[in-house]
């Protein structure tokens, strides 16, 4: 038995932590029970379902394409990517102004918060609510998904471009101000040019997520390919909607890949050396997200 | 020697006079630049051609007639206990389920789809292919397959809020794992153990805080999601903003947005002190 | 007994980090391997219990066969050998006691660890490791709180909790001030002497091994260049295993 050290005998005692944990357990099993009961489910519900919708999956096989080919659906598509690219450009256009109006760095207080404001309710707003309430006023129609697609996307940009302005390094802004430079000069050079890497690599980010946000304001008239899936759906042609799913999933991964390739070279061309930063972006959106700061 | 200028500015003659190599010519700008930006700005006009892109909506979603149907909004018909609460109470109850449905099983899913946690390479490729192709489709069409297959309602909602539930933990918690210290790891296999419990007892505290701080996010998201997930049928107070529009009473369907705000701006606050605690 | 007959472990890149590497280690040794950063000291310990695979050779602990061991055999064996390490590996987010009973993965059922219901022989098995390095107090506080000291002292009690037969260190004071250096090298020895398990240390300094140490194995460039009493080390030896004459500042170990 070792003697190194005097023992002075005493062990701690475990701390009461673990009756804290199994309250809440049993909490959230009380909760879950409560919601399932508030939700019609059966016992012949619950076990049928999984059956139900793997037969429907099954179903699609194989996938009709020379069907979907004759009706339109690629050209469909093609409709919901330009929507998604107008509508990111709507939002690029109007979010890069108004967030150098909302960052802190280079704009008061009284201007900031409201600016933020707008954004954080923008933000808020799901794509298709907008959706909801633009289709009486411009009618059904593709015009409207990316005007839905625009204006929530001004939201988000809005808040990724603030975060950008924030961390600029504030000493080139120091240089125009020392000569003498005016406020929006100091912004077009002192800022401008530190964040344009940043800021359209998130643009592209933020593409490749307008694109499936448009190919579901489809399915309630507001151009592109869901209202295929919607009304093959309906017609519970399986074999067709099959075609629609596989053609809208290479798309989104073409778009993806392609997108995310674009913005590693755009980043890496920017900081001599760097990595593509693809982690600290991810990290960004995570934080933006979540609004948890991951270390 | 001249004399020296009556402001404080450097005599920049001076320093010339004492140049002698020749001024470089500025670099040209690269061709391949140019063109990038002429396709864009001709796809952009193109796609805009194709969409219909109509400035004037601009100032038509100002001056519309339209607005006077959102306007004013029916309190009673709102606060009645049947036409909103108790659809948000359904809501909650979907999101509660979907919540521990879907995060439940991201736990194991993006613990499977990380090169530290992975029992073996065959899994790792596997579950990250088929979440991939997964994350490419987009959600609402995933919910508007679950309805059809498993028939409209609040079941169907639940169902397809956890697919959804699913996806976004996967994603955020997989980031977190990637980039867990894999140190503890390597201590709990020298010490001999196997592969789960060298993972659960090597990691996992680690990463537990974030774990439950996204799960109460995605809770968040998913409330907000029942809204949209109505517009395609699956219960919740998505349903009456749904039916409500159809009947073109919009001034409803904005009374709804309201207080679904309200309630999702509260919860929100909740949850952001909760999860400021945790992590 | 620890047996290396002719290792050579060359790693993907092409890099060769042992050479025909021979070794035979006594039970209750007390070993100190010296050398360069990348002279293989990493390498070799790691060998021992697998965590490097070995490209050639046989290495043998107690008589079972490590090279080409499948994955139960692997973490039999990883359960007789207990690892600490520079850096300690430990769980920041969990408490002491926990951390210690990461050292009987091997010896409970793989349900219970995965659950968290740990038996009570177990938990006792890691209280008493505690109690031998004598940090049972600190049981229950956040790894993360602990000095550095202490948290390698922690890292020592979880090697304990496997009750191994042999013990390796990889670089285990690299990362402390001299005066903790010295407890922790203190508390080796003291493990060695008293519980008789054998000892491997793989260290950066000469003056610790000469203070601590018996038996000297010196790395170069994945060769054995010196194996032998570490009082009969001389001049020539050092330049043998660090390729260069020996300073004042050699003799001191600066701890970082």
């Amino acid at each position: 038995m070792m003697e190194a050290y005097p023992s002075d005998g005493g062990r701690p005692v475990a701390p009461r932590r673990a009756g804290r944990r199994w309250g809440l357990a049993a909490l959230v099993v009380v909760a879950v029970v409560w919601s399932i009961s508030g939700l019609e489910v059966t016992m012949d519900r619950l076990l049928s379902a999984p059956g139900n919708a793997w037969d429907v999956f099954r179903r699609m096989a194989p996938p009709a394409f020379g069907e979907a080919i004759d009706r339109g659906v690629p050209g469909k598509v093609l409709e919901s990517v330009h929507i998604a690219w107008i509508g990111t450009m709507i939002g690029a256009v109007f979010s890069l102004p108004l967030a150098f109006l909302a960052a802190g760095n280079v704009s008061p207080a009284w201007i900031r918060t409201p600016v933020r404001q707008l954004f954080n309710v923008i933000r808020a707003v799901p794509e298709l609510i907008l959706a909801v309430i633009l289709i009486p006023i411009t009618g059904l129609g593709p015009w409207a998904g990316a005007l839905a697609i625009g204006i929530h996307s001004v939201g988000t940009l809005g808040k990724w471009a603030t975060e950008a302005i924030e961390g600029v390094d504030p000493g080139p802004l120091e240089a125009v101000a020392a000569t003498g430079g005016r406020w929006v000069s100091g912004m077009r050079w002192g800022v401008l040019p530190q964040i344009l890497p940043v800021v359209t690599s998130q643009w592209l980010f933020r593409f490749e997520i307008n694109v499936r946000a448009s190919a579901v304001l489809g399915m309630i008239g507001a151009g592109g390919v869901g209202s295929e899936l919607v009304s093959q759906l309906v017609f519970r042609n399986f074999p067709a909607v099959g075609a629609v799913l596989a053609m809208t999933i290479v798309v989104v991964l073409a778009i993806d890949t392609a997108s995310a390739a674009v913005r590693r070279r755009i980043i890496r061309g920017a900081v001599p050396g760097a990595d593509d930063g693809e982690a600290d972006r991810n990290a960004a959106v995570l934080t933006d997200l979540t609004g948890i700061r991951t270390p | 020697m001249s004399p020296p200028p009556e402001t404080g500015r450097v005599d920049n003659r001076v320093a010339s006079r004492k140049t002698t190599s020749s001024r470089p010519t500025p670099p040209r700008v690269r061709p391949r630049t140019w063109v990038v930006a002429a396709a864009v700005a001709a796809y952009t006009v193109a796609a805009g051609r194709t969409v219909g892109f109509n400035p004037s909506t601009f100032w038509q979603v100002w001056s519309n007639p339209l607005w006077e149907k959102f306007w004013p909004i029916p309190w009673d018909w709102v606060l009645d206990r049947h036409n909103v609460i108790e659809p948000l109470i359904e809501t909650f109850q979907i999101a509660i389920v979907s919540t521990i449905l879907g995060c439940g099983l991201a736990l194991p899913v993006a613990l499977a789809m990380s090169p530290l946690t992975s029992p073996n390479r065959v899994v790792l490729v596997v579950t990250r292919s088929i979440m991939n192709v997964g994350r490419a489709v987009p959600d609402l069409f995933w919910a508007k397959l679950l309805v059809t297959a498993v028939g409209i309602g609040a079941f169907a909602g639940s169902w397809a809020l956890s697919v959804f539930s699913l996806a976004v933990m996967v994603k955020l918690f997989s980031e977190t794992v990637d980039g867990a210290d894999p140190r503890p790891l390597e201590a709990a296999r020298a010490a001999g153990g196997r592969h789960m419990p060298v993972v659960r007892t090597g990691v996992l505290p680690t990463v537990l805080p974030e774990y439950v701080a996204y799960g109460l996010y995605v809770f968040e998201l998913n409330i907000r999601a029942s809204l949209v997930l109505g517009l395609v049928g699956a219960g919740g107070i998505g349903r009456v903003v749904e039916a409500q529009r159809q009947y073109f009473r919009f001034d409803r369907v904005l009374g709804v947005l309201v207080i679904v705000f309200v309630v999702v701006f509260v919860i929100e606050q909740v949850s952001v002190a909760i999860r400021k605690r945790l992590v | 007994m620890i047996e290396f007959k002719n290792v050579s472990v060359t790693y993907r890149g092409g890099v060769r980090a042992l050479r025909h590497v021979d070794l035979t280690i006594d039970d209750g040794e007390f070993v100190v391997v010296v050398g360069l950063s990348g002279a293989g000291k990493s390498t070799l310990l790691r060998a021992m219990n697998g965590l490097v695979p070995t490209t050639e050779g046989s290495i043998t602990v107690g008589g079972t066969e490590v090279v080409g061991a499948r994955s139960a055999e692997l973490r039999d064996i990883r359960s007789r050998i207990g690892m600490i390490f520079q850096t300690f590996n430990l769980v920041h987010r969990t408490s002491v006691v926990n951390n210690v009973l990461m050292g009987r993965l091997a010896e409970v059922p793989a349900w219970r660890s995965t659950l968290g219901l740990w038996p009570a022989d177990d938990r006792e098995a890691a209280m008493v490791a505690l109690e031998r390095v004598g940090i049972v107090e600190k049981a229950y506080v956040r790894a993360a709180d602990l000095s550095g000291g202490q948290q390698q002292r922690v890292g020592i009690a979880r090697a304990l909790a496997q009750e191994p037969s042999v013990m390796l260190a990889d670089e285990p004071v690299a990362a402390l001030d001299p005066v903790t250096s010295r407890q922790v090298m203190g508390d080796l020895q003291r493990i060695n002497r008293d519980l008789g398990i054998t000892t491997l240390i793989n260290l950066h300094f000469l003056d610790l091994a000469r203070e601590y140490g018996r038996r000297l194995v010196g790395l170069r460039e994945g060769e054995i260049v010196f194996d032998g009493d570490i009082d009969d080390v001389t001049d020539e030896t050092f330049l043998e295993i660090y390729g260069r004459a020996i300073t004042d500042d050699d003799l001191k170990a600066s701890g970082g």
